[in-house]
């Protein structure tokens, strides 16, 4: 019997999109145990066209915890020049961390919401992507962001809580 | 000025050395893919895999009772560190992997110490870390041990795995090897 897919629903917002910004992006991927590579170049898992984003800019890698029955995730950062915000903190390159249940991810201006759903296979994830036209991160911390991450601020739609 | 002084400054590059022991490696041709006392140059985001299978292995074994993707090693940085450090992960379904005294189930990952011992089935490395200044490069040399890396080193291994999963200094006072089944790894 097949076991469920761990999920991982990312929800992606960036205040001035262009035309292709998110053009490759799939409403769904399958993935298997290696890390999904997020960036600008062809050979991305998800691709975003960015000028700003590196064309591997950051991975996320499937691992399991010692005595863990579930894929844990952790965000690493591949890119030289820009950096990565991820739940307050700023992590450079090749610095990386686990992922809680709900992180808040920031880079090149985008904003990344990933909601993790533990599913019990070991042999593959999915994905679902949803693109946000309102912001879903409103307020990063000053001393945590460099001026690659700052996000205007705009009035929160009413009914949303972030 | 001569182009020794105008080229750019060098960093030294961290480079993992890695001695390798199979007791049947002379007549398997195991390690035959293997370039022993070279020195590979590699580039610090790179997720290194070792196994059986040489479409998506950086390193590969010739013996089927590898797995095809056994574990796999990559840098990282740690926040209060101007050093790289590297972390290994089992890769393989049917073989745990240890680290010193510690066991890695499949997905399991850990940070590897500066030296260690690490083992599966028949297979010893003797991984050692020297510290580099580059943050963009990592090198890795293998050679190859005609003895046992678990005598050479008094790392004996311990059924009790502490359950902190904390390393501890193993104990050197039977400097004998041990025999251990097959089905104790």
């Amino acid at each position: 019997m097949e076991r469920p897919l761990t999920v991982l629903r990312v929800s992606l917002h960036h205040p001035t999109p262009g035309p292709a910004t998110f053009a490759n992006v799939p409403p769904q991927l399958e993935h298997d145990t290696s890390p999904l590579l997020v960036g600008r170049g062809p050979d991305a898992h998800l691709r975003l066209q960015l000028p700003r984003l590196s064309r591997r800019h950051l991975s996320l890698e499937p691992y399991l915890e010692k005595g863990g029955a579930r894929l844990a995730f952790n965000l690493k950062v591949l890119s030289r020049k820009g950096c990565v915000w991820v739940n307050g903190l700023t992590l450079r390159f090749l610095e990386q961390m686990p992922l809680s249940t709900v992180n808040r991810v920031a880079f090149s201006g985008m904003q990344m919401v990933v909601h993790i759903e533990g599913g019990t296979s070991l042999e593959a994830f999915v994905c679902c992507f949803q693109l946000s036209p309102s912001p879903l991160i409103y307020r990063l911390q000053a001393e945590e962001t460099d001026e690659w991450e700052i996000i205007p601020q705009k009035q929160p739609p009413s009914g949303s809580g972030k | 000025m001569s182009s020794f002084e105008d080229a750019d400054t060098e960093e030294t590059v961290t480079c993992l050395q890695m001695t390798v022991y199979h007791p049947g490696h002379q007549q398997n041709g195991i390690f035959q893919s293997i370039r022993f006392f070279n020195r590979e140059k590699l580039l610090s985001s790179e997720v290194v895999k070792f196994g059986r299978n040489s479409n998506t292995c950086h390193y590969m074994f010739r013996d089927k009772q590898v797995s095809r993707v056994q574990f796999s090693l990559q840098l990282f940085k740690k926040f209060d560190s101007s050093v790289l450090s590297f972390e290994i992960k089992n890769m393989s379904k049917k073989t745990n992997l240890i680290v010193d005294n510690k066991e890695l189930g499949y997905l399991n990952k850990m940070d590897l110490p500066h030296k260690c011992l690490v083992r599966f089935g028949d297979y010893q490395f003797l991984m050692e870390k020297k510290d580099g200044e580059s943050l963009e490069f990592f090198e890795i040399e293998f050679s190859l041990s005609t003895r046992p890396l678990l005598q050479e080193n008094n790392w004996l291994p311990q059924k009790h795995i502490p359950e902190c999963g904390s390393y501890s200094s193993c104990s050197t006072q039977n400097n004998s090897p041990i025999e251990m089944g097959e089905n104790e790894w």
